[in-house]
């Protein structure tokens, strides 16, 4: 009988989640350091965004199969983010012809009118698309700002990096998307 | 169910409310905002009010005057029930601080705690009782060498209007409670 009671009561507690308190509640709690999402090694995911200043275009990552492609997101609240589109609009010039496209997502709630007056003012020289959460989601979130996604010819990401590293960092990973060969055509 | 599990189910609900874990704050918060005290003000008057911000250590986030048009500045938003205002908010200046992304650059940011003040005043015509006045803070965070999406924190706190008594800390002279900064 006893024993009956007492499993009840422990049932209870389980169910009812009492439980020592974790220690150091009180403390503050650690911002977990954020990553960049989108495991290496895996394809890019996919997707369809409007073009800043495209007249209602839009731009799909799988139309630059064949090509390396790195993915910047981005916003013009992120000052970091300024430092580093000087580097890209440079890279776009020095690697495009070797195969090299930079696209920029634009993580911004300002209006389409203001997210071109500062692209424009960046001398921004690859297209910027619209980004939504939805796509960010399938790239594991904005986890922050700059966050840049290297793929490689094949459409996988090979690298990724979340705030800002400098240029040669950027550099080595672009020389890394474009070393991989193209898949030939039929190879899928 | 027997009688003894009955009393045993109601010390593990009484239990379970006395221990019961406060909602876990949001792991990505970097700015957090004290509970605010309740106010007390008299018809027709106005009281001060404060409000109380953390930002986590190694982060910043703009002032409420950025100096940038692109940035997102430091602000509140109220939410007041009718016959009160929240008028007058005084934000800290910003310390114009540089940062490594940037050594040449000065931005105008707050870090650490900061107070923000504000003066609530009643209309002439309030109904005396206790109202809440919601609010929301919006602050977009930065660290060292990333920015993090603009978020919104509520915030709110609850007003008890007296009937024609002098509320504490009121002004002698009433303001308009139509004043909106």
């Amino acid at each position: 009988m006893r024993t009956a009671n007492l499993l009840f009561l422990t049932a209870s507690l389980v169910f009812c989640g009492i439980g020592v308190r974790p220690q150091g509640q009180d403390a503050p709690q650690e911002t977990p350091k954020p990553v960049a999402g989108a495991e290496k090694g895996s394809l890019a995911p996919d997707f369809e965004l409007k073009v800043l200043e495209g007249g209602g275009k839009t731009m799909q990552l799988s139309s630059l199969k064949g090509k390396a492609v790195l993915v910047n997101f981005w916003a013009t609240y992120c000052e970091p983010c300024k430092i580093e589109m000087p580097w890209l609009v440079e890279l776009q010039k020095k690697y495009g012809p070797q195969g090299l496209q930079v696209l920029g997502i634009a993580m911004d709630d300002a209006p389409e009118k203001d997210i071109t007056k500062f692209a424009r003012k960046m001398g921004v020289n690859y297209p910027v698309l619209m980004g939504t959460e939805k796509v960010a989601d399938t790239y594991g979130g904005v986890n922050g700002l700059p966050m840049i996604f290297f793929v490689d010819r094949s459409g996988k990401i090979v690298d990724r990096v979340l705030g800002l590293e400098s240029e040669s960092t950027i550099e080595d990973s672009i020389k890394k998307s474009l070393a991989q060969e193209a898949p030939s055509a039929g190879s899928e | 169910m027997k009688r003894t599990h009955i009393v045993l189910l109601t010390v593990t609900l009484v239990l379970a409310s006395m221990f019961a874990r406060p909602q876990e704050p949001d792991p990505n918060a970097r700015v957090t905002v004290d509970p605010i005290s309740p106010v007390s003000v008299a018809m027709g008057k106005s009281t001060p009010v404060s409000f109380t911000l953390h930002i986590k250590p190694g982060f910043h986030v703009n002032s409420h005057q950025p100096t940038e048009q692109y940035l997102i500045p430091t602000e509140f938003k109220f939410s007041p029930p009718p016959d009160l205002v929240v008028a007058k908010v005084q934000y800290p200046p910003g310390v114009l601080t540089s940062f490594p992304f940037d050594p040449n650059q000065k931005l105008s940011v707050y870090s650490g705690d900061i107070a923000v003040k504000a003066v609530v005043l009643t209309s002439p015509q309030a109904t005396a009782g206790k109202y809440t006045v919601h609010a929301e803070l919006k602050y977009q965070a930065c660290d060292n060498n990333a920015c993090y999406p603009p978020k919104r924190v509520p915030v709110q706190f609850d007003v008890n209007i007296a009937k024609g008594a002098a509320s504490q800390k009121a002004r002698p002279n009433a303001e308009s409670p139509h004043i909106h900064n």
